[in-house]
């Protein structure tokens, strides 16, 4: 390691952990309380946007040691400042904290994920049919949590399991949008997100508008896939399969 | 295709506060509205690739709007030139896809660290922190930015960062070893003046002085903030106050001394609405008048 090396390792060793780790030789305590500071603060800041739900839950003292467990246990790997919350959700699954607590931080960091992707929305306007294609939003996150992380408030922490599932997207308007699905349509959602990833496994890569010719899953078709996957015949769900899609497509959650 | 010349006269740095704003001074300004807040002076804008890159949905619109009609620099905050961790390549490579979509003719850093290999893994710690100016110093960051520029097909721009701990390593001044770095690295100059006062006052040098040690000939683009007053001297670069006066004082006199450049006005914190914005933007615009025939490199 050079000289500077050696001073610059001590350097942020003592802002990340000045607990663990004397500032450098003869450097100004005052000095180093301004980066000290700095450097607190912006993670603070960088994480706190992304939780404000968490933040209410634990409240501020608790959350801020949390953060500071972070900038001392956590290797952050983005540069990209969007990406920090989720650093934070790797470094929060390896923390002695209540299972409701990392779910709900998780649902937190899905509405910052569909209002930034980098996939487009571009709906079409004519009602579901039968016939139609349909595919999933492809901001969509399809989610599913062990608690109803949606209705937790400082007020209202979960005393028991509720196995929850949600859909979180955005629309054409750049609105992020929460939806609580029923087990069936959650598994049914799932289906057609299974089928648009097999159809074209770029979208796992690169998150587009898929080619036109991989948007072949018709909703007739997901309904059969539907009723096979539930053993049902196809004629007990269909016109209530329908119903849910075209009212999801309404939603701008599916689309043809 | 926009190129390091359309980057010229004064800029302002792009937050999303300040987006439906610009948005909507532009627009009034093209329909010959009476009522209009003029934003004429705004030649160009700046983005932190850190704050875009890759960014969709409403964000990736707005840039789209900003693309088509201003002239874009990118200023990054996470290359970490000083780091002692690899630089990021997979990152300088995404810069580079990102410059060359959005048409972005220049790209400037600072010349500070903000990672580590703590616990012997990389990682970021996002702010600023000063490199030791050290002989070996100079050459390692010096070799970073040459790799950097490898990368990128393009030279970059290196700013003087503002600091408030001098190592007691340190066996140069600041400017030699900015001056030492440029040459070493071939670089172009990304001249902040506010940063000049602010470690001027934290360090007790003449800014003066220093500014006259700057080789002109590497001047590309230049920032000009506010700073907080912590005490009598200390000051912290925060850009989120209006600019002092012995600050302009000593941008008016770099453009006497090197020409223009281009100017951009950086405020990121406590942001004011954009007409009192304006008013320093004007300012930068007048101050450049007088030297318009006089371009620095």
């Amino acid at each position: 390691m050079l000289d500077f090396q050696r001073y610059q390792a001590e350097f942020t060793a003592h802002l990340r952990n000045p607990a663990a780790h004397q500032k450098p030789k003869n450097v100004p305590n005052a000095r180093m309380a301004v980066y000290r500071e700095l450097v607190f603060n912006n993670f603070l800041a960088s994480v706190s946007a992304c939780f404000p739900v968490c933040i209410s839950v634990l409240g501020v003292r608790k959350w801020r040691v949390l953060v500071r467990n972070f900038m001392l246990q956590h290797a952050s790997s983005t540069p990209i400042f969007r990406e920090i919350p989720q650093q934070f959700l790797a470094f929060l699954t390896t923390q002695d904290c209540p299972d409701y607590l990392k779910q709900l931080a998780h649902y937190e960091w899905a509405e910052l994920e569909a209002a930034g992707s980098s996939a487009i929305v571009n709906t079409h306007k004519q009602a579901l049919q039968t016939h139609s294609t349909i595919r999933l939003n492809p901001t969509a996150l399809l989610l599913s949590y062990d608690y109803a992380v949606h209705q937790i408030s400082k007020k209202n922490l979960p005393k028991k399991t509720e196995p929850t599932f949600l859909l979180v997207y955005r629309n054409t308007d750049f609105e992020v949008k929460f939806i609580a699905l029923s087990p069936a349509t959650f598994a049914l959602l799932t289906l057609i997100q299974t089928q648009d990833l097999t159809a074209s496994p770029s979208k796992l890569q690169n998150l587009t508008v898929l080619p036109s010719q991989f948007q072949n899953l018709t909703v007739l078709k997901c309904l059969k896939l539907f009723a096979e996957q539930i053993g049902q015949p196809l004629k007990v769900i269909e016109q209530f399969g329908l119903e849910i899609l075209q009212d999801l497509a309404k939603q701008q959650a599916v689309f043809q | 295709m926009s190129t390091l010349a359309d980057i010229q006269g004064v800029g302002l740095g792009l937050k999303r506060e300040l987006i439906p704003q610009i948005q909507s001074a532009y627009q009034n300004s093209t329909q010959h509205s009476d009522e209009n807040l003029s934003i004429s002076n705004i030649n160009f804008v700046e983005i932190a690739p850190e704050n875009w890159l890759g960014a969709g949905g409403k964000y990736a619109r707005d840039l789209a709007w900003f693309v088509e009609r201003y002239p874009i620099a990118c200023h990054g905050l996470c290359l970490s030139l000083g780091g002692a961790d690899p630089l990021n390549i997979q990152f300088i490579q995404q810069v580079k896809a990102f410059l060359a979509q959005h048409k972005i003719p220049l790209y400037t850093e600072h010349l500070s660290y903000c990672s580590d290999a703590y616990n012997g893994q990389s990682g970021y710690l996002y702010d600023l922190l000063p490199i030791p100016f050290t002989e070996e110093a100079v050459k390692y960051v010096a070799n970073r930015i040459r790799q950097t520029q490898d990368i990128l097909g393009q030279q970059i721009a290196v700013e003087n960062a503002s600091f408030y701990v001098a190592a007691p390593i340190a066996s140069m001044t600041e400017i030699e070893f900015l001056n030492a770095v440029l040459v070493e690295a071939d670089c172009l100059l990304h001249l902040d003046i506010n940063n000049i006062y602010v470690n001027s006052v934290n360090f007790g040098f003449n800014p003066h002085e220093f500014l006259r040690k700057i080789p002109k000939d590497k001047i590309v683009y230049s920032h000009v903030a506010g700073h907080l007053q912590v005490s009598n001297n200390l000051l912290v670069d925060t850009h989120g106050q209006n600019v002092i006066d012995p600050v302009w004082a000593l941008l008016q006199e770099a453009y006497a001394l090197f020409g223009i450049f281009p100017t951009l006005l950086e405020r990121d914190t406590n942001i004011p609405p954009l007409p009192e914005l304006m008013l320093e933007v004007d300012k930068i615009a007048s101050l450049q008048a007088p030297y318009k025939n006089l371009k620095a490199a």
